[in-house]
C-alpha cells in the first residue's frame, strides 16, 4: 500500500487516539508519538504501529500519533483507517481474523 | 450515602454538537455572549463556528478563520471533561476535509499545555500576553530551512515586507534605495490572498519590476510573516489591544526566527502617515527589532505631483480609468498588466468598491 496523501482517523477524546498518516519523503516508517502514557506504554505503542504497517505492507509513511490512552485494538483500528485514507482507498474489504 | 457525589459525576451528560449559523442574528448573539463570558471576542472573519450545548445552553465553543482556530472556550463548570478535545477534533477534521491541514491558533500563555496536549506546538511568544501555536511539528523549521538556502553573505543584509497591491514606483523607489545601501535585500511579499490584486500577480509584477537589481531576492512571506496566522488583525479592523498583541507576535517571530535564518540585520519601511494599523506596527518595529540586532530604517515616501505615491492612490485612479495619471505612478510592467485583459476582473472589483 502506497501513501499518497494525508489520512486522519480517531479523535482527541479520552481513551481514543488521533492518528495522521502522510507521505514520508525521507523514506521508511517514521513515528511521531505523543501519548499521555508514553512512559508506561510508549515502546508497546510503537511496536503495535510498526506491526500494523508491516501487515498493511506500507513501506514509507510518517505516522503522527496523539494518544489519549487508547487500547491496542483502538490504536490498530485507527491506524488502519488512517492508512487506507492516506492511500486513497475508499472501499475496504475488511478481512476476518 | 457516600456514593452520591460519585453518582452525579458518573451521570452521562447529553451534549449536542452543532454549528452556529452566522446568518442567524440569534445564533450570533448567543455565541458572542458565551465568548464574552469567557473574556473572548467574536471576530468578523470567522468562516464557521461550532458549539457544544446541553439543554440549548452553550458549554463549549470553537471557530475557524482560514487556517486559524479561534474562539476556543469552555464554560467554567464544564472544565476538565475533555470538551475542548471534542471541539478541536471536530475543527481539525473539518479543516482536513477542506484540504487545510496546517493550522494555527493564538492563546494565552497559561493555556499552552492544553493545546500542546492536542498536538499544537508553540512558535512564538509575547511574554505574559499570548502565544502563537501551529499543529505541524516542523512547520516553522521547514520554512526556515528553505529560507536559509537563499542566505547571501554580506555585512549589511536588509529586508522589506510589502504587499504591493499593486506594485508602484513608490515600492520601487524604496527597494532601489535599500538595494543601493546594502549588500543584499530580502523582500517578503505578502502571500495572503486577501488583497484586491491576486498574490501571483503581485509576485510577478514585483519580480519583473526589480529584475534589474542583482542584489534583491523576492520571497513568499508564507504563513510566518504578516499572515492571517501571525497577524490576523492586519486584515481586520480589530480593537487596538488585539492589534498590538498580534503586531508584537509577528515581530517577535521575525526577530527571533526569520531574520537569523537569512542573517538579516536591517529592516526598511516606508513612512506611514495614513493607515493607523500600519503606523502602529511601524512603532512596534522600532520597539521590538533593535533588541535582536536589527536596525529599523524608515524611508520618507516618494512623492509625485501633489502627494506621496501609494497603492491606494493608484487604486483610486484605476476606479476613474485615469491611465495617464497611473502611468506616472507605476513601473512599466504594472501598467502593462493593468491594460491587459487579465486585469479586467480586478479592475471591476476595484470599481465596485469605489462606487
Amino acid at each position: 500500500m502506497r501513501i499518497v496523501k494525508r489520512g486522519i482517523a480517531g479523535t482527541l477524546e479520552s481513551s481514543d487516539v488521533m492518528i495522521t498518516v502522510s507521505e514520508n519523503t525521507k523514506g521508511g516508517i517514521e513515528i511521531d508519538l505523543k501519548s499521555i502514557v508514553e512512559k508506561q506504554f510508549g515502546k508497546q505503542i510503537r511496536t503495535v504501529i510498526r506491526e500494523k504497517m508491516e501487515e498493511l505492507d506500507v513501506k514509507d509513511a510518517l505516522v503522527e500519533v496523539n494518544d489519549k490512552g487508547a487500547l491496542d485494538c483502538t490504536i490498530k483500528a485507527r491506524l488502519e483507517a488512517a492508512a487506507y485514507r492516506a492511500a486513497g482507498i475508499q472501499h475496504v474489504r475488511w478481512e476476518e481474523k | 450515602m457516600i456514593y452520591t457525589s460519585i453518582n452525579i459525576k458518573a451521570e452521562e451528560r447529553i451534549l449536542d454538537l452543532r454549528s452556529i449559523s452566522l446568518k442567524s442574528k440569534k445564533d450570533v448573539r448567543i455565541f458572542t455572549e458565551f465568548l464574552n463570558s469567557r473574556d473572548l471576542e467574536m471576530d468578523d472573519d470567522i468562516d464557521y463556528a461550532i458549539v457544544l450545548e446541553e439543554n440549548e445552553k452553550i458549554v463549549a465553543s470553537g471557530a475557524m478563520s482560514g487556517s486559524v482556530l479561534k474562539c476556543i472556550a469552555v464554560d467554567r463548570n464544564y472544565e476538565g471533561e475533555g470538551y475542548i478535545g471534542k471541539i478541536v477534533t471536530y475543527l481539525l477534521l473539518k479543516a482536513h476535509h477542506e484540504n487545510s491541514d496546517h493550522l494555527f491558533l493564538f492563546t494565552k500563555p497559561e493555556n499552552e499545555a492544553i493545546f500542546s496536549d492536542l498536538g499544537f506546538y508553540g512558535i512564538a511568544k509575547v511574554d505574559g500576553e499570548a502565544i502563537l501555536m501551529e499543529n505541524m511539528k516542523n512547520g516553522l523549521a521547514d520554512y526556515l530551512e528553505k529560507l536559509s538556502q537563499k542566505k547571501v553573505p554580506g555585512d549589511k543584509i536588509a529586508s522589506i515586507v510589502m504587499n504591493c497591491n499593486p506594485f508602484t514606483k513608490g515600492h520601487l523607489f524604496l527597494i532601489e534605495k535599500t538595494a543601493a545601501e546594502n549588500d543584499h535585500v530580502h523582500i517578503f511579499l505578502l502571500d495572503e490572498n486577501r488583497s484586491l490584486f491576486p498574490a501571483d500577480v503581485r509576485m510577478d509584477l514585483v519580480k519583473k519590476g526589480t529584475a534589474h537589481l542583482e542584489n534583491v531576492t523576492v520571497h513568499h512571506s508564507g504563513q510566518y510573516v504578516i499572515s492571517a496566522a501571525t497577524f490576523p488583525s492586519y486584515f481586520l479592523k480589530d480593537s487596538e489591544r488585539i492589534i498590538d498583541a498580534h503586531g508584537r507576535m509577528d515581530l517577535t517571530l521575525f526577530r527571533d526566527r526569520i531574520a537569523p535564518a537569512l542573517g538579516i540585520n536591517r529592516r526598511y519601511v516606508g513612512e506611514e502617515p495614513l493607515c493607523p494599523v500600519t503606523s502602529h506596527y511601524n512603532g512596534l518595529m522600532a520597539e521590538i527589532l533593535p533588541s535582536g540586532g536589527i536596525e529599523l530604517i524608515v524611508i520618507k515616501r516618494k512623492e509625485q505631483g501633489d502627494g506621496v505615491i501609494s497603492a491606494s492612490r493608484v487604486r483610486k485612479l484605476i476606479a476613474r480609468d485615469d491611465f495617464d495619471a497611473i502611468a506616472e505612478l507605476v513601473p512599466p510592467a504594472t501598467l502593462h498588466y493593468l491594460k491587459s485583459p487579465q486585469a479586467e476582473p480586478v479592475i471591476k472589483r476595484i470599481k465596485g468598491l469605489n462606487t
